[in-house]
């Protein structure tokens, strides 16, 4: 804690590895600001030194290359909403960004690396980053490493934010016809969510062959529903198999938030709902162009 | 929107002028408080209690002041020995209620969440802000009183040592033989209506800058301030210092609504900071801070006594108002307005209603919009609500079976009242056409689709306008001058200010219709002690009333003048100038035109000549004074503090989705009654922003706490507002009754529609919810709680059909 912090603004990824690595602690990354910025004017942070990436020409750009869509951290969530690629690979995470809070004044700053970085449980990206099978590339201590951001999200020492440097996130390019939807609940236009679901299904015949569901904003960290889904495989999508999904998932939160986004009871109720709608439209999408 | 197809083009009252003041903040170019930054300026930053109850045993300031850039720190006792406490706006002991001493800065106790304890004055915020972080409070936490209801039992934790019980003030509001009423009452219904804590949050958040002004050893406050010279009479009190040596500049505010009026501690530590460090002292409130402002904690346990046909024949009301910690501010009035506005617009003579005000460990209330009137309506509306449903009558056919009627006016309410005019079976029969009643009844009988529940609710909102309370600053009265240059260009300057309404616009279109000039010719200037009248400020709705009126007697002053100038001038009898948009010409004789300009210079310049026979110089400085305020008590003891009774319908569409509990509003209609509307887009916005006020409020808006009284809600993240997403385009009719006694007909038109419009939505949604057996009056309905009322139906349906 300073009064008087300093700021670095390093033109390479290479160079603020190098930097990070040779501080001791009070550093903070800083971006797009969206999500520290608050924290600071509020007085609940308070860095030492501030290294922006802004810089880093390594953290942006959006490309394809061999099924997988590789977007760098620096992306801002107006570009996912609009970006070609995304739109036509990843429509599900276009959708989810544009669902994000907070406006086109903070889309026009808010990067994907920044909201991932913060594994705020309300947020938007990650359950459809989820739900996608995304991984994500980060650099710590010079050293490049490549994970699930499934495994990631669960890592404890990742550094991210202070030492490690979130680079690129790598999502497999959704296969044609394949059903998604993102789907969330909250108490009011300007609300964070209070529960969110993110769905993919692939059809076969009218039965589905493979689903995946992740389920956000009820506990505080996304739930992996692949075992609510799980009974759902080679069956098809009937108002029995609906009303299953919706009583198996509240069964995977634990311990739901209680907060101003509604009651841990009402949340672990919800869980079910929009698993339940998420999953019957995408059902409903699958197989369409 | 209105239909404006009806305007006299001839004049400006009435059409939609574009505001005069209105560009600068939509360019970013207005100056608010906190723009403004002086030579030598200092910030404080407060350090607040983060305890609801508890016993100060020790402050060390001293970290703080080992701090560079710290040029002063303060503890509450410190200051207490510099300053008296704070005058109360409407000081409870004038109402027969406790009068407790309230400090700048806790001494030796806290008695809520968020309380001032201490102050740093620095160079800069942030260092402020750090050094803040390094006073050591030691505090013995005490058990904090929460509930209201619970803080008057005999066993309950006295808040303010001293006091014999937590109840602040208790007041029957009764008449005629209500016990009788009850007697014969083919029904009686009882509703508990339990209305939240919600707030009233401005864009731009508090800012005071106090000056020291060396050379006449007084004080400049630039302040966010609804009140300016109220305000700097409880200045001239607590600091111990004549009027004359104080200004209060109340610059652009960014939205107020009722939370800057005065009573805040911060506005008269800035003034002690700035004279003991003889610089000048800005403070400025952060969100989280502004959040801890509170209102409308309130619990109502009503009775209505129904005869067979559905007429009410009494209403008894016991209402708890939790309004937390002492305060100077005027927040605790609102309850006191609540009972005194019973039974609304519903003509029931005989009523027992009690007030009971309560002091907590939660944070204070300040004024917020609808200043009690909302509670009123909300308690009543649910209440007949309820009883229409007991009784199987439709929403609209119990209210107009039971309004006061047009003819009945002036009407004596049985508190004391005397409402002006209104036609009230008349706007819900408008608002009701507006949206299509019969239409949606149709759709609702059709019952429900994909889960999703339609419901039709009706409320009726009066609202007493423009009020005078005897004894305090709440006054009836105000002044404006009119004031016009040699060049022809006209400024008025009045005692009401704005919050951001567009008064000044208002005021300026009734000026150049009184006088004759063009609108461009006019400036008008508020809000600062030093060049406005003696005035009383904005609040209660009544800045158009009062500043309009005044402002039009003062332009008829002048126009008298100039036209006496130009009658020389032509060299014509005075009754035959004609004077329109600063155009003179004369009777009869086409050609003969002079400009507003050349005769104001001949006035300046001709006084000796064709001024000889006026005052010079153009100015004039006139008083509107309501004449219908009464505060002689009548044979009962009763004042009637109101000269106008605004009132409107509201009536709305919502859809309930019963899986997830979550509401939506598909229509929202309302006819409103302001008297005569000066310009309707100005009137209309404000009418819209109260209905989205009672929407949030209903449905979402509200400060939580944790069991030990601190406050969970700290940002715009937990208090969320409506967005346009939130509400449909409303359908506002006009249902205007002139006000017989104010200029031109005017009632208040910028307060009224929160308690209306929120009682709407709740009655709505309890109108779609009647299949499932729900009936929810505790606010909000947000999605959990009214999902929470449908899973214990359900719960409740099933127990029934085991047994």
């Amino acid at each position: 804690m300073s009064l008087y912090p300093s700021f670095a603004r390093p033109n390479s990824l290479a160079q603020a590895s190098e930097l990070l690595a040779g501080l001791s602690g009070g550093s903070v990354i800083i971006a797009g600001g969206q999500e520290i910025m608050p924290h600071i004017n509020h007085g609940a942070m308070q860095p030492d030194i501030y290294i922006d990436i802004g810089g880093l020409k390594e953290l942006r750009g959006i490309s394809e290359a061999d099924g997988v869509v590789s977007i760098g951290a620096l992306t801002v969530h107006r570009e996912l909403q609009g970006n070609a690629i995304v739109a036509e690979k990843l429509p599900m995470l276009a959708d989810a960004a544009s669902r994000a809070g907070g406006g086109r004044q903070v889309h026009n700053r808010a990067t994907l690396g920044g909201n991932l970085v913060a594994m705020h449980p309300l947020y938007d990206i990650a359950p459809a980053l989820l739900a996608l099978g995304a991984e994500v590339e980060l650099v710590k201590a010079g050293e490049t490493r490549r994970t699930s951001l499934a495994a990631l999200m669960h890592e404890t020492s990742h550094g991210l934010g202070s030492e490690a440097i979130l680079v690129r996130v790598l999502v497999p390019a959704m296969a044609a016809g394949t059903g998604w939807a993102y789907e969330k609940l909250k108490l009011s236009g300007g609300a964070y969510g209070s529960a969110n679901a993110a769905a993919t299904v692939q059809l076969d015949a009218g039965r589905i062959t493979a689903a995946t569901l992740t389920i956000g904003a009820v506990a505080d960290r996304i739930i992996d529903a692949a075992a609510a889904v799980q009974g759902l495989i080679g069956q098809a999508w009937t108002a029995a198999a609906a009303e299953q999904l919706e009583l198996r998932c509240p069964a995977l939160v634990k311990q739901p938030l209680s907060d101003q986004q509604g009651s841990g009871e009402w949340r672990q109720a919800m869980a079910g709902v929009v698993a339940r709608r998420a999953m019957a439209a995408a059902v409903a999408r699958a197989g369409q162009k | 929107m209105a239909d404006h197809s009806t305007i006299d083009d001839t004049r400006y009252v009435g059409q939609a002028v574009r505001t005069i003041e209105g560009r600068a903040p939509i360019v970013g170019a207005a100056r608010y408080t906190n723009d403004f930054v002086f030579p030598g300026q200092l910030y404080a930053h407060i350090v607040r209690s983060p305890h609801a109850a508890a016993r100060i045993r020790r402050i060390d300031t001293s970290g703080a002041l080992k701090v560079s850039g710290v040029v002063r720190v303060l503890d509450g006792a410190e200051a207490a020995a510099h300053i008296k406490p704070i005058t109360h706006y409407i000081d409870p002991a004038v109402f027969g209620g406790k009068s407790a001493e309230v400090r700048v800065m806790a001494v030796d106790e806290v008695w809520c969440y968020g309380q001032p304890v201490a102050v740093v004055v620095a160079e800069d915020k942030r260092t402020a802000r750090f050094a803040a972080q390094r006073i050591q409070i030691v505090y013995d936490v005490l058990e904090p009183v929460l509930d209201a209801e619970a803080a008057t039992a005999p066993d309950a934790r006295i808040v303010v040592p001293g006091w014999d019980s937590n109840i602040m003030m208790q007041a029957p509001f009764r008449n005629g033989d209500p016990d009788a009423a009850f007697a014969k009452a083919a029904h009686v219904v009882k509703t508990s209506v339990d209305i939240h804590r919600f707030s009233t949050q401005p864009i731009e958040t508090r800012c005071y800058n106090a000056v020291w002004e060396h050379d006449i050893e007084g004080v400049t406050l630039y302040a966010t301030a609804q009140n300016p010279h109220p305000l700097r009479h409880v200045l001239s009190e607590v600091l111990g210092m004549p009027e004359s040596k104080i200004r209060v500049h109340a610059p652009v505010i960014g939205g107020a609504f009722g939370m800057k009026m005065h009573g805040h501690p911060e506005e008269a530590l800035m003034c002690l900071l700035a004279k003991l460090t003889g610089r000048p002292v800005k403070w400025t409130e952060t969100r989280e801070e502004c959040l801890l402002i509170g209102a409308r904690e309130q619990r109502h346990h009503m009775e209505l006594a129904l005869d067979a046909d559905g007429v009410i024949l009494g209403l008894r009301d016991r209402y708890f108002a939790n309004v937390g910690a002492p305060s100077a501010c005027p927040g605790w009035g609102m309850a006191f307005l609540t009972g005194l506005t019973m039974p609304g617009p519903y003509a029931v003579r005989d009523i027992d209603v009690q007030m009971t005000v309560v002091i907590t460990n939660k944070p204070s209330w300040n004024a917020a919009r609808g200043y009690g009137k909302e509670s009123t309506a909300l308690a009543l509306e649910l209440a007949i609500e309820d009883a229409a449903r007991q009784l199987g009558m439709d929403a609209a056919e119990i209210r107009l079976k039971n309004f006061i009627r047009a003819e009945q006016f002036p009407y004596n309410s049985p508190t004391g009242l005397v409402y002006d005019s209104g036609d009230y079976s008349g706007a819900v029969l408008k608002a009701m056409h507006a949206i299509g009643y019969e239409g949606w009844k149709a759709r609702q009988a059709e019952g429900p689709k994909d889960g999703k529940y339609i419901g039709i609710g009706v409320a009726f909102e009066l609202t007493p306008e423009g009020g005078a309370l005897p004894g305090t600053m709440v006054a009836g009265y105000d002044s404006s001058s009119v004031r016009v240059a040699p060049d022809g260009s006209v400024r008025i300057l009045t005692g009401v200010t704005t919050p951001g309404t567009g008064n000044p616009t208002g005021i300026a279109q009734i000026v150049a219709d009184e006088l004759g000039v063009t609108m461009d010719a006019i400036e008008v200037t508020q809000g600062d002690t030093t060049t406005c009248p003696y005035g009383f400020g904005n609040y209660s709705g009544r800045s158009t009333i009062v500043g309009g009126g005044s402002a039009a007697l003062a332009a008829q002053q002048v126009r008298a003048k100039v036209v006496t100038v130009a009658a020389a001038l032509f060299d014509v009898p005075e009754a035959d100038v004609e004077l329109h948009r600063g155009v003179f010409s004369v009777k009869g004789q086409q050609g003969r035109t002079l400009t507003f300009k050349e005769v104001c210079y001949a006035a300046y310049t001709g006084a000796y000549s064709v001024a000889h026979g006026i005052t010079l110089p153009l100015e004039a400085t006139a008083t509107f004074k309501p004449s219908n305020i009464r505060h002689t008590p009548d044979e009962n003891g009763r004042i009637n503090p109101y000269p106008s009774y605004s009132n409107a319908a509201y009536v709305t569409v919502c859809e309930v989705d019963v899986e997830t509990g979550k509401t939506k509003v598909l229509a929202f209609a309302a006819a409103h009654d302001c008297g005569r509307v000066i310009n309707p887009v100005l009137v209309e916005g404000q009418a819209c922003g109260a209905i989205s006020f009672g929407v949030g409020g209903a449905m979402f808006e509200a400060i939580a706490f944790d069991s030990s009284g601190r406050q969970l809600t700290r940002s715009f993240m937990d208090y969320v507002m409506p967005r346009s997403e939130d509400l449909p385009a409303v359908k506002m009719v006009h249902h205007d009754s002139p006000n017989p006694v104010t200029y031109m007909g005017l009632k208040g038109a910028g307060e009224a529609g929160v308690g209306g419009s929120a009682a709407a939505v709740v009655n709505a949604i309890n109108n779609a919810l009647i299949p499932l057996g729900v009936s929810l009056n505790t606010l909000p309905l947000s999605a959990p709680n009214v999902w929470g009322a449908i899973q214990a139906a359900r719960k409740r349906g099933q127990r029934e059909a085991a047994e």
